[in-house]
């Protein structure tokens, strides 16, 4: 039983046509810090989204919610919305509990729009599983991130070339990405790619590899020197897999690191996101990285 | 274009205008020490992918959009620097972000003391030292030669020019590549360089150049160097 309320709000009931049941999913949550621990004060959820309680994989009281869409992916028309609010001090964790597949479309494209504003002092760690794009798909993804003074983002994004099993790579139709990440001070990060590999002929210098991969970290509290440390650390946990994975890390214009990897493999994508996460939790928050359980 | 908005315009572009381009290799140096460019074949690949997936349509954009701003005047300061703040918040890697700042404060500051009666250029001059605007390369160079009376594209085309040639300038000190195959991949490098100015339009900002990317950020990890990005 969730710690809520669940509000069904006006904005999306009893007003959708049927043939978008299933297809126009909405999740809203709103985090608090309560008790020395996270709860999901309200929420909302229509399908395909499917909401678990959150799970508290310590005893930090940091919220662990995965993002469910049991439908099997995303189709050509879908239109997924996430609407997060994490109160002061809160600390949520967010995953998914496998890739998120986008299945070829003739005409229409797939759509998630994410919307997160997290407040003072509060954690967000946004870690979900790569995007595959299957020949053939058009998706666009919408990610932004308001940071009130003291909140901090642990943003990572990865998409795949597609089903490389099925010799499928670089195929799908369209993939727009934009990441956006404001702070308190006005300034802002952004990533913004529109790719369209039939037409421009291909993805260029990133056809050689099959995954491509951002984190993102943003506090506008916390030191340049200890970004700096950690940008030390994070460089050498890229250099780990040489010709198997690619790397750079910087810090950005906004107190944080950005860090942009290619890699060849899942394995490889993997070891990384762990190996840098791991660094992360330990320089920031003294903590250990969580085992998440997936389904 | 007229003849003396042309020469009023080329000497921001000219290698002797002291941008201190020369000092930076926008990663190439790390490319280089990281075994992806070891000839002019891998490096036209390199900057063609540069030139037509990440700045087609992020610098060449913004420079255009700040053209127009150039020469329409004082009231079109914030749209420059909307974009200017735009570009400073997408370029990832530090060294690339400071070079391309130090190379356009260099254009604004002669341009608007050189430039008589160009109060856009003042205004945005201003701007930047109230850091309300970065002042990124493109955007300051895109307000300069609009203010001189160049058109967009033709903004555009300066840019990239200029920016292709500094690759080559660079590869000549990191790479066997002597005056002549520089000047061939230049000539190879213009009719891309002329699609992109003739297709620029002001759109959202965007880039798609990861690997461009990844190497610009590991430039400030490099043990040892010869350019400063």
């Amino acid at each position: 039983m969730l710690a809520s309320d669940v509000a069904v709000s006006k904005k999306s009931s009893d007003r959708e046509p049927t043939s978008s049941v299933g297809r126009v999913g909405e999740l809203r949550l709103e985090y608090v810090w309560q008790d020395r621990k996270t709860i999901i004060a309200r929420s909302h959820c229509t399908s395909p989204w499917h909401l678990f309680p959150p799970i508290y994989l310590d005893d930090t009281g940091s919220a662990y919610t995965l993002l469910l869409n049991p439908s099997g992916g995303l189709v050509g028309g879908d239109r997924l919305s996430i609407e997060m609010t994490l109160g002061p001090d809160a600390h949520v964790l967010i995953s998914t509990p496998s890739a998120n597949r986008v299945y070829r479309s003739l005409s229409e494209t797939s759509v998630q729009v994410v919307d997160i504003s997290v407040g003072r002092g509060a954690i967000l760690e946004w870690v979900p599983e790569p995007t595959i794009p299957f020949a053939g798909s058009r998706f666009r993804q919408v990610i932004h991130v308001t940071l009130a003074p003291g909140a901090t983002v642990l943003l990572w994004d990865a998409i795949a070339s597609g089903r490389m099993a099925r010799g499928e790579r670089w195929a799908f139709a369209s993939l727009e990405n934009e990441i956006w990440i404001g702070t308190s001070s006005g300034q802002s990060v952004l990533e913004r790619y529109h790719l369209n590999p039939a037409e421009s002929g291909g993805v260029g210098l990133a056809t050689a590899w099959d995954y491509v991969a951002s984190l993102y970290l943003v506090n506008d509290t916390v030191n340049v020197e200890v970004w700096k440390r950690l940008e030390e650390q994070i460089a050498a946990i890229l250099e780990g897999h040489p010709g198997s994975v690619l790397g750079g890390v910087s810090q950005l214009a906004v107190p944080g690191l950005a860090v942009k990897l290619v890699a060849r493999s899942a394995p490889d994508l993997n070891a990384m996101l762990e190996a840098m996460w791991e660094a992360v939790r330990a320089h920031l928050w003294s903590l250990p990285t969580p085992a998440l359980r997936r389904y | 274009m007229e003849i003396l908005s042309l020469l009023s315009g080329l000497r921001f572009v000219d290698t002797l205008f002291p941008s201190g381009g020369y000092a930076f290799s926008s990663g190439l140096e790390a490319a280089v020490q990281g075994g992806a460019v070891k000839d002019s074949a891998q490096l036209a690949r390199y900057v063609e992918d540069l030139l037509g997936g990440g700045m087609s349509r992020r610098e060449a954009v913004a420079a255009c959009v700040a053209s127009r701003a150039g020469t329409t005047g004082n009231q079109a300061v914030a749209v420059a620097v909307a974009v200017d703040r735009e570009l400073d918040g997408m370029k990832l890697g530090r060294d690339g972000r400071l070079a391309s700042r130090q190379m356009g404060r260099q254009v604004m500051k002669i341009a608007a003391e050189q430039l008589d009666g160009k109060v856009v250029l003042r205004s945005y001059l201003t701007a930047m030292e109230r850091e309300k605007a970065p002042g990124h390369l493109p955007v300051c160079l895109g307000l300069t030669l609009g203010a001189c009376g160049w058109k967009g594209e033709e903004a555009v085309a300066a840019y990239l020019y200029q920016t292709a040639a500094g690759f080559v300038s660079a590869a000549m000190r990191l790479l066997p590549i002597g005056q002549r195959e520089g000047q061939s991949l230049i000539e190879g490098w213009l009719p891309l360089i002329y699609r992109i100015s003739r297709e620029v339009t002001p759109v959202p900002l965007s880039s798609w150049s990861p690997v461009q990317d990844i190497y610009g950020m590991r430039h400030g990890c490099l043990e040892w160097k010869l350019f400063r990005s």
